[in-house]
């Protein structure tokens, strides 16, 4: 038993991705065997399945066909081991010539090759929580990155889309949010390589920014793996607190034939609903009531019905309501937008080379004019064997990514949807002499779409380059030397008939340089003491560099709009910055296994940081780990019922330092405060030596269970995160002359739990239902902050001792009073008024649970595949609706949406939707909870029918498969949100998010696409 | 094994060497704070700082400005920020930004002169004189005595803070010092200023002269007429200063430095002054937050009243009038801090609170004849000051003076309608109060 344990984890960890390149040794017999490798239920031949003959090394491999052929030097019979990854195993007794045999794919995938930290290993010995995703089940979803992609497939791992431009980014939790100004983004690993996850971008975009994820071409990626609990992520102890996400991109395999893959695919995509607003003559008519009822409110304002702003021309009005005119704008602004995404990749490999080259173009336009994102990258992978012993091997991205960018948030000038969202209805783009112009303080909206010119072109090369040698026979040493670069480079140009560009033009660039540089050497050794003990130990090092630089030129005054670079500008000024920062890491993991039964591990990081004070760079990072087997024990070995029962267990600490200043721990002076033209300095920040890692303990723990021959399976998670020594950036009393310093000085806590359930609910005759369901659940407290902290517009978000993280502080509207019209808020310290002191926290974004189902159908060549995500019990801030219903107090100023028509106008009126009166009196007062709203949705996140050629149809058309499909998404969404997306976040600062301004929704696309394999 | 734990040593020991050095890392655009002012160099570079700290656009660039004047009755609000139109309201409340926003960066001024003053005189450099160590030294105690001035105006009594900080447990936990002797402050760095300084004229920094303009302001503020009018004569007999005309000659056409300044800010366009965003209306490249209100604009254009000072605003391409002192491309609009006009009509009213009418007239109808209008003949001591008030309301209609000068004559219920005594100071910003148990809020917050 044990040795073929032994053999099967040898064979599937080392052997099987390098295939089998053991000598035959010298037949002696001049026998053959002859044969084909297919699954057992699509008969579809299995391409590079191992065959080795028991006992021996004599194998071979199978061709393109599924077919082998094979130098036995054996007596009949002989038995045959056959491998292939992500089916059962299979030994076969070997009576003729030629055999076909099928192998079962293995449903409940207990020998899965899961990616952990510096290593594989298959999942029935999996000791931390880790979700391994396949990014083909979401590959047709058209949006920037992989990452968006994921939404709703990670049990666990919150990630929402706030913006329905593709390449933003998208705001990804795993396991809630351990840290207030420190980051909560996972660390991302692209072969081996630390990634860079923080944006470039300098131009502002109204509060959002673009996605660095974005570079990597999702069809380049063959398996992600999210690293969760303290067990996993303790091997990149520092940066392990937010969870851990590594991508592995396409590799070839040894002794493959080139095969060919071609995929296209074509779509629109277009907004489901767009924001209700009044007509002119609605407006015009609010308008007027808010006019005379600020007059009786206070007589002293001289406001009557004989002086209302909307009365006839010629009193001197602006004419009655009803002869005004209602002119469109989103119409104008909005588009049904295209989708195109192609790819080519060719692998193979030769006895001692494999290759993987891969290309794609990825071309998106938002549905928001003239916003697009368009990807072109290029992959090689390639690995050579030198001898036996030693290997060597490269990966490279290249991509491009070009954007034409527009603000699409907050902000008057260049604002898009203020623009188009905000200007109210009533108001024509022209002025009397017939002349485009802005209105309300806002671009014009034809101007703005024909003149934007603001893009950026990202450059990014993700490489690595590793040497593999195995110095014993269960000694591996390996050093690995990679390379994160990225230029981004931006430019803006606003001509004379744009706001920002209307003094004689404004031209800018900005050129940002990010490099990060790792050298890393792990030591593997793993052997096997006796039948029953399994050791491995694996210990390492890592050096990490990072540089950021950035230079910034501005110039203004250009002779016409025809020079738009800064050398024509008569004015012109620039900037540069610098900084860096180093990490060094020392890590040893140590595991043994029992019997098969008993598995622990043991790991210690060791992290120096150049951020932290003279005496608190280093961190220490320890984590321990158990398994139990329950299946292998006896009692439980004949229960057939039961196909897997394990129990995993695992305690850790992590760290975090990402997101705080390169040099927080210093008291510096800045150069930067000249007077007259001449150089000034002055304090910066003081020092704090004291400051050091934020630490993150975890406690997790975990069941995973199949029954019915792994027809149905679960895993369950139960965490406990508790975040200490939390980064801030303490305030001060502005006494002292400074605003804040960098602290430890926050602890937050995260619980929940996770749930995963696959079922294959159907298999017979050809047709396959199968089902995976996620859902989650994360309870998040700030358990010590001294003084609460504000957020976002309004301070619409606290941050305070005792509530959850991004709690929203609203003054709470209860009711509006049939009698008077106005508001009823709860005057929460009963003092007869409503001041300050009544804001109270209701609610937060946190959802109470959150998850994903999808349902996979198969018959015969047909499949379809239903994908939902849902999110329950999070609040969203309508800060649209906020600026949209302000009762016409905001006259010219702001649109006024249709639903403040709905507001009280005479007594006995039961509404919700208060008379019109002044901004911030009382019943438009900032703060209001008659915005925050239930963001709870469930949303049909895709939907995907394909088709696969028939085998012998492809043939005739010269290829191996042709698949053709199309795809849905958005399809639906179930909300009771007013906003157009419950996804929406206007800034994508971790502390003011939840609040919905000025955002393109997520748009519903339809593509049709194509698969060739050749 | 013995083969393994030599390996193990090798790659341990090549990537542990030198790694300390490996995480020692120095930026590059800041220096350290441990050692900052040590030569002339480092002295002149600090004393720049300190300036750069009043030019911030939350102390003299806008945001301190625009309390002075939001807060009067010349000015009407076009954005969506509500903490603008709590000043036209005079409803501030102590969760306004902008009140937190110029409370921090005088507060952060303050730090910066309190480091020159401590450090400059210690400087042992031969090429650092004693007459330009006292000059720097000089400047610092100016600005910190500016500072107070407008910390004890706006607020009331504020913490005193003398002392640099270096480290984040000092200057904090201190207690609110009354207005009488935040006062005595300013009057005391005013002292000690003066011998300190030079006595040549310098437009954006401080000498003898800007020291007696301001000590002139104070005294006023402090009913000491007498003293107000000995040191604004010290400037209006000085012919380096002259009321220029016409009134728009101190601003329009890029002029800078006029023989109208006695003080103002230095911006350029790397040190650029925002100010002009919130004024200009779109067309211009600004946002026209605050704009003059129709009571204003009627003033201005009133030939009898505004005379040549109707160049103070303009109108823009949508009919709609816009403040129009600050608003060049680059934006490099100076901040004019004190002006000879000031003085002309501070001497005008002490003057006339000490019943010298004919003399107050005489400063008065100096600023009226520049503006292009007949003459004041007032004939009683009030109606000589409601004359010189009104004067100030046009002369500095877009700088802040309105407010302070109605609340200094204690004028705010008739003028203002504002009878509760307590909204004459405004609150200590309410985040301030959460940090520092220390501070207490002014009453009526």
């Amino acid at each position: 038993m044990k040795k073929k344990f032994l053999l099967q984890l040898w064979v599937s960890i080392l052997l099987i991705p390098l295939g089998i390149a053991a000598q035959s040794p010298e037949a002696t017999i001049n026998a053959t065997l002859s044969g084909i490798v297919s699954d057992e239920k699509t008969r579809e031949p299995l391409i590079g399945a191992s065959i080795q003959i028991k006992g021996t090394t004599n194998g071979a491999i199978t061709n393109a066909d599924g077919k082998f052929y094979l130098k036995t030097g054996q007596k009949l019979p002989f038995t045959l081991i056959v491998n292939y990854i992500g089916y059962d195993t299979r030994e076969v007794l070997v009576n003729t010539n030629t055999i076909e045999i099928r192998l079962l794919a293995n449903a409940k995938q207990l020998s899965e090759i899961v990616v952990v930290g510096y290593g594989t290993q298959e999942r029935k010995n999996l000791i931390g929580s880790v979700s391994k995703v396949d990014p083909s089940e979401v590959s047709a979803i058209p949006v920037g990155s992989f990452d968006a992609q994921l939404q709703g497939k990670v049990s666990g791992v919150q990630i929402s889309s706030p913006t329905g431009v593709p390449g933003e980014t998208v705001n990804v939790r795993v396991r809630g949010a351990t840290s207030i100004n420190a980051d909560n983004d996972p660390l991302y690993v692209v072969d081996g390589v630390f990634v860079n996850s923080n944006s470039l971008q300098t131009i502002s975009t109204g509060g959002k920014s673009s996605s660095p994820i974005t570079d990597i071409n999702p069809s380049d990626i063959q398996s992600i793996e999210v690293l969760k609990d303290a067990e996993a992520t303790a091997l990149y102890g520092s940066r392990g607190a937010n969870g851990v996400i590594l991508i592995t991109t396409k590799r070839g395999n040894f002794d493959q034939a080139p095969k060919v893959n071609f995929n296209a695919s074509y779509g629109q995509a277009k907004a489901v609903k767009l924001w209700e607003l009044t007509t002119g003559p609605e407006h015009a008519q609010l308008v007027n009531e808010w006019w005379i009822n600020t007059g009786k409110d206070t007589p002293s304002l001289n406001r009557t019905e004989a002086n209302r702003p909307f009365r006839p021309v010629s009193e001197g009005g602006r004419g009655l309501p009803e002869e005004q005119q209602t002119y469109d704008r989103l119409g104008e602004a909005f588009r049904t937008a295209t989708l195109q995404n192609y790819d080519l990749s060719v692998t193979g490999g030769t006895k001692t080379t494999k290759y993987y080259i891969g290309g794609g173009y990825n071309d998106q336009e938002a549905i928001l004019k003239p916003i697009t994102f368009n990807r072109a990258s290029f992959k090689v992978n390639l690995d050579q064997k030198i001898n036996e012993r030693v290997q060597v091997g490269v990966s490279n991205t290249f991509t491009r990514t070009y954007r034409n960018q527009a603000r699409a948030g907050d902000g008057p000038q260049g604002g898009l949807l203020q623009a188009a969202l905000h200007t109210p209805t009533y108001l024509s783009p022209y002025n009397e002499q017939g002349v485009l112009v802005g209105r309300a303080g806002f671009d014009n909206l034809t101007l703005l779409l024909e003149n934007y010119d603001v893009n950026s072109t990202s450059l990014r090369y993700i490489g690595n380059l590793y040497a593999e040698a195995e110095l014993l026979s269960n000694l591996k040493l390996r050093t690995s030397w990679g390379v994160d670069y990225n230029n981004y480079n931006e430019s803006e140009y606003w001509n004379t008939f744009l706001l920002l560009g209307a003094q004689g033009g404004l031209a800018t660039s900005s050129i940002s340089q990010f490099s990060s540089l790792l050298n890393e050497q792990t030591l593997t050794y793993r052997k096997k003491f006796g039948t029953k003990h399994s050791f491995g130990l694996i210990v390492g090092n890592t050096l990490q560099s990072d540089v950021l630089t950035r230079t910034y030129a501005e110039g203004r005054g250009f002779a016409n709009n025809s020079f738009k670079i800064i050398s024509s500008a008569a004015t012109t000024t620039s900037t540069q910055s610098w900084s860096k920062s180093n990490l060094a890491s020392f890590f040893a993991k140590a595991d043994y296994v029992f019997n098969s039964k008993y598995l622990v591990d043991f790991s210690l990081r060791a992290d120096g940081s150049s951020r932290f004070g003279a005496d608190r760079k280093w961190g220490y990072f320890p984590a321990v780990g158990g398994a139990w087997r329950i299946k292998q024990e006896d009692f439980l070995k004949d229960v057939k019922f039961i196909s897997d029962l394990k129990l995993r267990a695992s305690y850790g600490i992590v760290g975090n330092q990402n997101g705080i200043g390169n040099f927080a721990a210093q008291g510096l002076w800045t150069g930067g405060a000249p007077y007259q033209g001449n150089p000034g300095i002055a304090p910066q920040q003081l020092a704090n030596p004291d400051l050091r890692w934020e630490k993150t303990n975890q406690f997790n723990i975990g069941i995973d269970a199949a029954v019915l021959e792994g027809k149905l399976s679960f895993e369950l998670n139960y965490y406990n995160k508790y975040t200490r020594d939390g980064l801030l950036q303490l305030a001060l009393p502005s006494t002292t002359g400074f605003a804040n310093y960098w602290s430890n000085a926050a602890e937050i806590s995260n619980k929940g739990f996770e749930l995963n359930i696959n079922s294959v609910n159907y298999d017979r005759g050809g047709l396959t239902w199968t089902t995976s369901f996620n859902i989650a659940r994360n309870v998040n407290n700030i358990e010590k902050l001294e003084n609460p902290l504000r957020y976002g517009s309004r301070e619409l978000i606290l941050q305070q001792q005792g509530t959850p993280l991004y709690s929203f502080w609203v003054y709470k509207q209860l009711s509006v009073d049939p009698q008077t019209g106005n508001v009823v808020y709860e005057d929460v310290n009963k003092d007869g008024q409503i001041t300050v002191a009544d804001r109270q926290i209701v609610g937060s974004i946190w959802p109470k649970f959150f998850g994903g189902l999808t349902n996979n159908v198969s018959y015969k060549n047909f499949e379809l595949s239903a994908f939902l995500s849902f999110q329950y019990g999070n609040k969203i801030y309508n800060h649209n609706k906020f600026f949209g219903e302000g009762g016409g107090a905001r006259d010219a100023a702001r649109i006024i949406f249709a639903s403040n028509n709905a507001r009280w106008q005479k007594p006995g009126d039961i509404t919700d939707v208060p008379r019109p009166d002044g901004v911030n009196v009382n019943n438009y007062r900032d703060g209001g909870s008659r915005w925050l709203e239930d963001g709870s949705f469930l949303r049909l996140r895709s939907l995907n029918l394909s088709y696969n050629l028939p085998k012998e149809i492809a043939r005739k058309l010269r290829a191996d498969g042709l698949k053709v499909y199309v795809n849905g998404t958005n399809l639906f969404l179930l909300t009771k949100y007013t906003g157009l997306d419950p996804e929406s976040s206007a800034s994508s600062e971790q502390n003011a998010q939840g609040i919905d301004l000025g955002t393109p929704p997520q748009p519903r696309s339809y593509q049709v696409g194509i698969s060739v394999t050749l | 094994m013995k083969k393994f734990k030599y390996l193990l040593y090798i790659v341990l020991l090549t990537s542990a060497t030198g790694c300390d050095k490996y995480l020692d890392v120095q930026p590059l655009e800041s220096i350290s704070d441990t050692q900052t002012i040590f030569d002339k160099s480092s002295a002149e570079t600090a004393i720049r700082g300190v300036y750069s700290a009043l030019s911030n656009s939350n102390y003299y660039g806008t945001t301190f400005q625009s309390i002075g004047y939001l807060s009067g009755d010349n000015i009407q609000w076009t954005g969506s920020q509500s903490q603008v139109q709590e000043f036209i309201n005079k409803k501030v409340n102590a969760e306004n930004a902008t009140i937190s926003g110029a409370w921090t960066a005088i507060y952060r001024t303050i730090n910066r002169a309190n480091n020159v003053i401590a450090k400059v005189p210690g400087v042992t450099d031969p090429l650092l004189t004693e007459a330009l160590k006292n000059q720097i030294v000089g400047e610092a105690y100016f600005v910190r005595a500016l500072a107070y001035f407008d910390l004890a105006r706006t607020w009331g009594g504020v913490p005193l803070i003398v002392t640099p900080t270096s480290n984040p447990t000092q200057n904090r936990g201190i207690a609110r010092s009354t207005t009488a002797q935040t006062y005595a402050q300013v009057l005391k760095d005013l002292e000690t200023a003066e011998p300190l300084l030079p006595s040549t004229t310098d437009r954006f920094r401080a000498t003898r002269k800007t020291v007696w303009a301001l000590r002139s302001r104070y005294h006023l503020y402090q009913k000491e007429w007498a003293k107000a009018e000995e040191y604004a004569a010290k400037l209006l007999s000085d012919n380096t200063f002259q009321a220029v005309k016409p009134y728009s000659a101190f601003f329009a056409n890029d002029a800078r430095g006029t023989q109208e300044s006695v003080f103002e800010i230095f911006y350029s366009a790397n040190e650029t002054n925002t100010h002009r965003g919130q004024w200009q209306p779109q067309t211009n490249g600004g946002t026209r937050q605050w704009a003059p209100n129709d009571a204003l604009v009627a003033l201005l254009n009133d030939a009898t009243k505004g005379g040549n000072r109707s160049t103070l605003v303009a109108k823009d391409n949508q009919n709609r009038w816009y403040g129009n002192l600050y608003y060049r491309t680059p934006a490099t609009d100076p901040t004019y801090v004190i002006r000879i006009a000031e003085l002309y009509l501070i001497r005008a009213e002490v003057r006339a609170q000490q019943d010298k009418l004919a003399d107050a007239l005489t400063d008065l109808n100096v600023i009226r004849s520049r503006a292009g209008i007949s003459p004041s003949t007032a004939a009683s001591k009030d109606a000589v000051l409601l004359d010189i008030e009104n004067e100030r309301r046009l002369e500095f209609a877009l700088e802040p003076h309105r407010w302070y000068d109605i609340v200094r004559t204690g004028r705010a219920a008739q003028v203002f309608n504002v009878t509760d005594p307590n909204r004459l100071v405004l609150p200590i910003p309410s985040g301030e109060l959460l940090i520092d148990k220390a501070l207490v809020q002014n009453p009526g917050y």
